[in-house]
């Protein structure tokens, strides 16, 4: 469940996660004394992540940050496991996904990033170093 | 690289999971209609007569068509998003074509500016060899 919960927040990015909270709210609140109240209140405040960037650019990127974030989308995805992703291993021989795997995963990869991934470009997308560097490609980074 | 016909499948897939993601606003909801999708996929998986795999994906893309958004999901950065270009970063080169008043109002920056200009040519000279003066176009 919270695996899924993350997944969600991290392909509609972070608005999905703030709104969890908030509803839990109003329902656990309906029926308990105020001191429960301020308990649950304090839990949630302590969940919510702090928005820091609002109306602005993108976050800078680099290579690594953006290696990171893809080993993270790949990770919450429950067909692999993590221990043998490595930056080499290939999808679909040594993780064993079929194709249509592939394209959850590279619509979960759009989602984190951004922007569409057109499908000449997702057949040449198999292991972990291939996005990384099609990513830093698009988005101008090279170190 | 993968054979037309599964090209083909998996452009039909994102379609329609992305058609899914349009009609349905929650996450949540999202994800359940994109299980059942998945399901519908693997049923049709072993099918082998080439004629009931043109019959099904026909089918496919009728029922893509009929069920289309008249407002697709887009990305937002993207052509047709809603902050497309909202942010305009002015390329390097506008600061070049100021005005020689203008520069002069900056006199260490633009001073500084023409060092690493020089510092960039002999930096491409040392990598790539001189450039000749004959253009060739």
């Amino acid at each position: 469940m919270l695996a899924n919960v993350t997944r969600c927040a991290l392909a509609r990015g972070i608005q999905s996660i703030r709104l969890l909270p908030v509803r839990a709210m109003s329902i656990t609140t309906r029926n308990s004394s105020e001191n429960q109240q301020k308990f649950v209140t304090s839990k949630i405040a302590a969940l919510q992540l702090p928005q820091i960037r609002n109306y602005s650019a993108k976050e800078p990127l680099t290579l690594k940050f953006i290696e990171e974030r893809i080993t993270l989308v790949l990770n919450l995805y429950d067909k692999i496991d993590p221990e043998k992703l490595k930056r080499d291993s290939h999808f679909m021989k040594d993780l064993g996904l079929d194709s249509l795997d592939h394209v959850e995963i590279i619509m979960a990869i759009e989602d984190e990033f951004g922007f569409e991934i057109p499908d000449m470009d997702a057949e040449r997308l198999y292991t972990v170093k291939d996005i990384v560097r099609y990513i830093g490609d698009k988005e101008d980074i090279y170190e | 690289m993968a054979s037309a016909h599964t090209l083909r499948i998996k452009n039909i897939y994102k379609r329609s999971l992305r058609l899914l993601e349009s009609w349905y606003d929650h996450r949540f909801q999202y994800r359940y209609q994109a299980v059942l999708m998945r399901d519908r996929f693997d049923k049709n998986r072993n099918i082998k007569d080439p004629r009931e795999i043109e019959r099904v994906v026909e089918e496919a893309e009728k029922e893509l068509f009929l069920k289309q958004h008249p407002q697709p999901r887009k990305f937002a950065n993207s052509p047709g998003g809603v902050a497309y270009e909202r942010e305009v970063v002015p390329p390097d080169w506008i600061v070049d074509y100021w005005h020689p008043l203008e520069k002069a109002q900056y006199p260490e920056y633009f001073a500084r500016r023409e060092e690493r200009k020089k510092e960039y040519l002999a930096m491409w000279d040392k990598k790539y060899g001189k450039s000749s003066s004959e253009e060739h176009h």
